[in-house]
């Protein structure tokens, strides 16, 4: 299925990508192109949605921005995309998707003068930055939402692929649920794919078939699984777009929105006055990089006051959550007692806490 | 073990089967005609897509199933013409008949990327309930899944027990005896392409608009092919697709039951079981006269007309 899957998607790109303006620059001359570049389409309600509705933001704080996106960007492609976009005078790129970092990385290389920004990776030129958000320590206010309010004490979480930051949102999540629950059991299901929605609504289903009466997800676009949980009328813990409420008008608990737009801003503004800095940035809550999405209309008072409790105690930097003594699966300390993992070592995770029912690979 | 399991695995089992089912019914009757579709995947993708759209559209998921089965028709008369008409090579004309859908269902789904709806509306099987270990959310059924077995033993009765199946059947073994007792084998070989992508059609729709409840691109994920090797498992026998798109519903569903219940079984073995077996069918059937494929499956008929 791969080759077909990237043919449809080489042609998407073509078909898809698109140009317009900005505030009320219908003028020759832009104060900043921004190229972005999408794995998925726009308006996905999950992780490409983040990324543009961040971008349209920056159009809206500043005036003057010309923003061109190309969405269903796969790696091959990718390099091509970026050079066009940058012939078009776009002098800050967005490469938007984990497998375009290497991509962005040769092109950055080709364009000393032109800014590239990168989610999720780890390479660092001087014209290339790292950022991203730590969901990982943060998935643990979402799970002090459903240690509270599951029922059950079954709490379910849909993912993609076993890759260590996935299993970090997990144990983060478990980790917060249990923080206030001590009966908690967490259900991990993989689907092993990004994109099999069929499969995620099955996913979703087997995991209410269990009896998961609160169920997350860490998937491009969480559509399918928020669907199948509303129609069972059990609860949904959104992740990364803050849009995903709409599709869960009854079960909506809450969720771990991905919020760039200060960021995209601020970095667009750096670039126009000339004071754009390259680095490792990894940020929360605090700074902005995350958001608690709004609460459901069936989450009583304390539970809301709870979570934003914790909230706020994480604001302040009181909680570590990754805080020895923690046991894996098997009973083994992974984290021993006196040990902090702080946000360096959440891709590092290949197993799970005890109470978590599912495999880490 | 636990009895969940069993529940979840047997509701699971059924629901996702049934859109494979009615994908191998639909390429059972074309391939009976001797034409073998390797374009189903596009003829999901426009099902999903339309279906889908014409849901949001008309805000009555009915309407888009229904759209959904006449534009799989449709769209596949290309493939008809291209085979039957203009006796082109099957397989080369079945991969861009794919190609074609997968771009056409992209554009269409387009605008919809990102809806949501509620889709068909879902009943318990009447007296599970009562069952000890069946809980609230299992057995919620769409009447298309209702529907399924119904349709496969209609497909049945059309092609043993009617005139035209006959016909059809005869164009599928031997064109040219077909001809000579007076069938007009074009005309059969476009019959049998509509019936085919209509039933594919609604297959397309259940997958967006009964189970996930939204459009992507590509989402049928290779589905169109399982049903072309369900068919060579169920040896072109509608009645016996049933079992074949159970086992392919049921190795999904295991999977992620077994998962659920932290078994330690590797996904990836469980999504080749319905490969082995249908390897195995093959090895074993494969020389079985009453198993055998049509007599003219893939032929080009450049005969009398």
């Amino acid at each position: 299925m791969r080759v077909m899957s990237l043919a449809t998607r080489m042609a998407l790109a073509a078909v898809a990508a698109s140009v317009f303006l900005g505030g009320f620059a219908v003028a020759a001359e832009p104060a900043l192109t921004i190229g972005l570049l999408l794995p998925g389409p726009k308006n996905d309600a999950g992780y490409n949605q983040s990324f543009y509705d961040a971008a349209l933001e920056v159009g809206r704080n500043i005036p003057g921005i010309r923003l061109i996106v190309a969405e269903y960007v796969t790696d091959a492609e990718a390099e091509s995309v970026m050079e066009t976009m940058i012939r078009q005078g776009a002098r800050l790129i967005l490469p938007c998707g984990f497998p375009l970092q290497y991509p962005a990385v040769a092109v950055a290389a080709r364009h000393p003068n032109v800014r590239f920004m990168h989610p999720g990776g780890w390479e660092v030129r001087p014209n290339f930055s790292n950022f991203f958000a730590t969901t990982q320590l943060h998935f643990y206010i979402m799970g002090v939402a459903a240690g509270l309010m599951t029922e059950t004490n079954k709490i379910g979480f849909v993912a993609g692929m076993p890759l260590g930051f996935t299993l970090g949102n997990v144990n983060g999540f478990h980790l917060g649920a249990r923080s206030v629950n001590p009966d908690v059991t967490t259900h991990l299901l993989f689907t092993f794919s990004w994109g099999d929605t069929t499969k995620e609504a099955a996913a979703a289903q087997a995991l209410l078939d269990q009896g998961c009466d609160v169920i997350t997800m860490h998937l491009d676009s969480p559509i399918a699984v928020i669907q199948t949980v509303e129609a069972a009328g059990a609860y949904t813990i959104g992740f990364m777009s803050l849009d995903a409420r709409r599709y869960a008008p009854d079960g909506w608990i809450t969720g771990l929105g991905l919020t760039w737009g200060d960021y995209f801003t601020q970095s667009a503004q750096a670039v126009i006055d000339g004071t754009w800095r390259t680095g490792f940035i990894r940020r929360g809550l605090a700074e902005g990089f995350l958001e608690i999405a709004p609460f459901g209309g069936r989450v009583p008072a304390e539970v809301r006051e709870a979570v934003l409790a914790v909230a706020e105690d994480f604001k302040a930097g009181l909680i570590d959550p990754f805080k020895g003594p923690i046991r894996d699966q098997n009973g083994v300390i992974r984290i021993a007692e006196g040990e902090i993992w702080g946000n360096e070592k959440m891709g590092d995770f290949d197993w799970l806490i005890e109470g978590i029912t599912g495999s880490p690979k | 073990m636990n009895w969940a399991f069993f529940g979840g695995l047997l509701s699971g089992t059924i629901m996702y089967g049934v859109p494979l089912l009615y994908t191998t019914l639909g390429e059972v009757i074309g391939q009976r005609a001797g034409m073998v579709n390797l374009g189903l995947e596009g003829i999901l993708l426009i099902g999903a897509s339309v279906g889908f759209a014409v849901s949001i559209e008309t805000g009555n998921p009915w309407l888009g199933v229904g759209a959904a089965a006449l534009a799989g028709a449709l769209f596949n008369l290309v493939y008809a013409f291209l085979v039957a008409t203009r006796r082109a090579n099957q397989l080369a004309s079945g991969l861009t008949v794919m190609f074609f859908g997968m771009g056409i269902s992209a554009m269409v789904g387009r605008a919809y990327v990102g809806g949501g709806i509620a889709g068909l509306a879902r009943y318990q099987v009447p007296g599970v309930a009562a069952l000890p270990w069946v809980t609230r959310t299992m057995f919620n059924y769409d009447l298309l899944v209702y529907l399924a077995v119904p349709v496969a033993v209609l497909v049945w009765w059309v092609l043993y027990r009617t005139r035209w199946g006959l016909s059809l059947r005869a164009v599928g073994e031997n064109p040219s005896a077909a001809f000579a007792a007076g069938r007009r084998i074009s005309a059969l070989k476009y019959q049998a392409a509509l019936a085919c992508g209509f039933l594919a059609g609604i297959a397309g729709a259940h997958l967006s608009v009964a189970l996930a409840r939204t459009w992507t691109e590509g989402m049928t994920g290779g589905r169109g092919f399982v049903a072309v090797a369900l068919v060579i498992f169920s040896k072109w026998h509608p009645l016996r697709a049933i079992v074949g798109a159970l086992l392919f519903g049921g190795a999904v569903t295991l999977q992620l039951q077994l998962q659920a219940m932290g078994a330690g079984v590797s996904p990836f073995l469980l999504n080749m079981i319905p490969y082995l077996l249908t390897l195995g069918v093959l090895l074993v059937w494969s020389g079985a006269r009453r198993f055998a494929a049509p007599g003219a499956l893939g032929r080009v008929y450049s005969g009398e007309e």
